[in-house]
């Protein structure tokens, strides 16, 4: 390494892959170095593949490690570029410098103080060689610090990203921008109802604080649904909870499968808090999270109400008609 | 040496592909390291190779690749050579049956290493004279069909020597099949460091991993862990993996009322970056070949509480020390060990250093040592019996041809390393 601009990074990935002997839900990966004789791969063959390994920290900073492939060189431009998915504004790309790290890999650091807008971020490389970015392939993600994440209640503002690997094997990053925050904790299910306790952040409950259910279907707009279920809300500290019969929002069953939004209303005339589930390491909640079904009687009929969480990781409930109508 | 592995198919993902990629990597360090596929479906092999590993096919069954040769109608004839009793003989053929032969008798490979009974039949019946015939068992003998042990019976004993993954197994070999001349080795699968920092014993989760299959017994394991929660409700379980059994679990754990407690959370490939987040490992399987999760778990620096079910986990865990072992299909006892460790955060933690330490012997550089050490052996006896049968010839002709057969070894081994 002689100019000080050019870096070489070394070392190969010996990364092993262990696995559970079954097919995983993302495509195969192949070995890293192409391990098939010459002749098979042909004369065009693909540049080598970038991965990145992540370290989350508890504060919810994350750093990534690349392996790059011997011999490539790499500008003091360079840099791992984060773009939000189907965003163009000037706030949708954030680059941050990759540097070395000393053990012949590339750092770059996403510090929890950088503020990522709510959604999912493909990660790409960019090696400053003027080549358009690359899209970077997930190594270890190592989110342990994750697991039972417990900022403190007094957080203003709270950020969680959490790395995944998007079902086509390319690494990603989901990202939640929240304050106040309501983070869902237990959720008991009874056969009447539900209580689900929690945690507050950045917030300041008084007197007349409640959970509401809003009827998704007839939401006119975010901040006026036509129909919503009202329930008390029990405050202790930062922690919360509220039990919600089922009773009500079953009586407003008309057709199909009917999901009810769950928030909080902290303060007489306050912003409703949205319940979600964010404080962990798992990127997708909805299909590890689950919790009994349970059959409710309505003139209407036999209906399955239970809680549930969507695709973003908030929770919702769901009132289904009998099965097959 | 010159290693030649014969696979079903490396470019899949499973057990036996996962063991037989370390190894070769590992040997591929000092030796030269093809493994030979006799199935291809996919362009690139799922786990890592690296880039010292020759890989090649015998067959090409990608669909729509242009080389694609699933329609040739030799590969619908049933094959003739691999066991009918081999619960994969619908995937051979007359064609597999050619290729193989064909590769085992062009070969230039010191030591042949099959590694599955059936690949092990056609290396015993067809590789050319010279090298090492070695055959591994991945399972187990008492889990083949009565019809594949008579197949091995008759096919094993032109074997040079058969490896299993336990000692366990290596008795009913011996005791079983009876292979005069032919060395019962047990080796262990191996395991890697793992690339992540090993766990703290901190967190207050159990991790499970494996398929979701009734051999694991995880129902036994959710029963086992409804205890655990009434006595710590702070503590809780996520088991890894997908299977024909979640549907059955997922309704268990609804039923115990555990859905705030243990968690289904589907496959997870790698594994090593989830162990670590867990405190202590479970197993509560009713057979277990080897117990690859067992390792895996104690190289993160978790203590294991396993069932003490055939084959693997009593030859893995010392009881009490870097995990405990427990009966099979008794949630009560694994419900009392699992609240030891869990209610003992001195013990616990103490156990996982200890597992860290004592499964450094599953590190692939020791596995492959041991490989190592075995094909030296065999291939030394090779020649010895070379020598000794020709005792009863010639002498003259004995030491010329015997200076011959190694000065050609030697030709042959420095001819695949220019390659």
């Amino acid at each position: 390494m002689t100019a000080s601009s050019q870096l070489t990074a070394t070392g190969p990935n010996t990364k092993e892959s262990s696995a559970i002997d079954q097919e995983p839900e993302v495509p195969a990966r192949p070995g890293p170095d192409g391990t098939e004789p010459l002749r098979e791969r042909g004369a065009t063959t693909a540049p080598a593949e970038l991965r990145a390994d992540c370290i989350a920290d508890s504060a919810g900073g994350l750093t990534f490690d690349l392996n790059v492939p011997q011999d490539t060189h790499v500008t003091w431009s360079a840099a791992l570029v984060l773009r939000l998915r189907g965003g163009d504004g000037a706030d949708d790309e954030v680059r941050l410098p990759l540097g070395p790290n000393g053990a012949g890999r590339l750092r770059a650091v996403l510090p929890s103080t950088v503020a990522l807008a709510e959604g999912r971020w493909n990660a790409y490389a960019d090696l400053g060689d003027g080549e358009d970015p690359r899209r970077l392939l997930p190594g270890i993600n190592d989110l342990r610090s994750l697991v039972d994440r417990r900022p403190l209640a007094g957080i203003g503002r709270l950020g969680v990203r959490i790395p995944y690997a998007t079902k086509f094997g390319n690494l990603a990053l989901r990202s939640w921008l929240r304050g106040p925050h309501a983070e869902a904790g237990d959720i008991l299910v009874t056969p009447d109802g539900m209580t689900v306790s929690g945690r507050l952040y950045g917030a300041a409950p008084a007197a007349g604080a409640r959970a509401e259910a809003w009827l998704r279907r007839t939401a006119a707009s975010a901040e006026a649904p036509a129909v919503t279920v009202t329930v008390p809300l029990t405050v202790e500290g930062a922690e919360f909870s509220f039990t919600l019969p089922y009773a009500e929002p079953a009586g407003h069953w008309e057709d199909g499968s009917e999901p009810w939004d769950l928030w909080l209303r902290l303060t007489e005339g306050a912003r409703p808090v949205r319940i979600a589930r964010l404080l962990d390491d798992v990127a997708d909640k909805k299909q590890v999270f689950t919790y009994p079904v349970m059959p409710v009687r309505t003139a209407a009929g036999h209906l399955r109400v239970g809680p549930y969480y969507t695709l973003d990781n908030d929770l919702a409930l769901r009132v289904a008609g009998p099965a097959g109508s | 040496m010159h290693i030649s592995f014969l696979i079903h198919n490396a470019y899949g993902i499973g057990g036996t592909i996962r063991t037989t990629f370390n190894l070769a990597r590992t040997l591929a360090e000092q030796h030269d390291v093809e493994i030979v596929s006799v199935l291809r479906h996919r362009d690139a092999p799922v786990f890592d190779l690296g880039p010292r590993v020759a890989l090649r096919h015998l067959v090409d069954i990608r669909e729509n690749g242009p080389h694609y040769e699933g329609a040739d109608p030799a590969h619908a004839r049933p094959a003739r050579v691999f066991p009918a009793a081999e619960v994969r003989y619908r995937q051979y053929s007359e064609l597999t049956d050619r290729r193989i032969a064909q590769h085992l008798r062009r070969t230039e490979a010191d030591v042949l290493v099959g590694t599955r009974p059936g690949l092990n039949v056609h290396i015993a019946k067809q590789a050319r004279r010279g090298p090492v015939r070695m055959g591994q068992e991945h399972l187990t003998l008492d889990t083949h069909q009565p019809a594949l042990k008579l197949a091995l019976r008759s096919a094993y004993p032109r074997l040079d020597a058969v490896t299993t993954v336990t000692e366990a197994d290596a008795r009913s070999y011996r005791r079983t099949l009876r292979l005069p001349g032919v060395r019962i080795e047990a080796v262990p699968n191996s395991v890697p460091a793992p690339a992540v920092a090993a766990a703290d014993g901190s967190g207050k989760w159990v991790v499970a991993a494996g398929r979701l299959t009734r051999v694991k017994r995880y129902d036994v394991l959710i029963r086992a862990f409804a205890q655990v929660v009434a006595a710590r409700p702070d503590w809780r379980l996520r088991i890894y993996g997908g299977g024909t059994e979640k549907a059955a679990l997922r309704a268990l754990i609804d039923e115990l009322g555990l859905y705030n407690h243990v968690f289904l959370m589907g496959p997870a490939n790698p594994l090593e970056s989830e162990w670590a987040k867990g405190s202590i490992a479970a197993v509560s399987s009713s057979l277990e070949s080897f117990g690859m999760t067992i390792v895996e778990a104690m190289r993160c620096g978790l203590p294991v509480v396993a069932t003490n079910c055939p084959h693997g986990p009593g030859e893995i865990i010392a009881d009490g020390v870097d995990g405990k072992l427990v009966p099979v299909g008794n949630p009560q006892a694994l419900a009392g060990s699992l609240l030891t460790l869990i209610n003992d955060d001195d013990a616990r933690i103490r156990m996982g250093g200890a597992a860290l330490a004592s499964s450094a012997r599953f590190d692939p550089a020791m596995v492959a040592g041991r490989y190592e050490a075995l094909f030296g052996e065999l291939l030394a006896r090779r020649r010895g019996s070379r020598l000794h049968c020709g005792l009863h010839r010639a002498r003259g002709a004995l030491l010329g041809g015997a200076y011959a057969t190694k000065d050609a070894a030697r030709a042959a081994l420095r001819g695949v390393r220019t390659v």
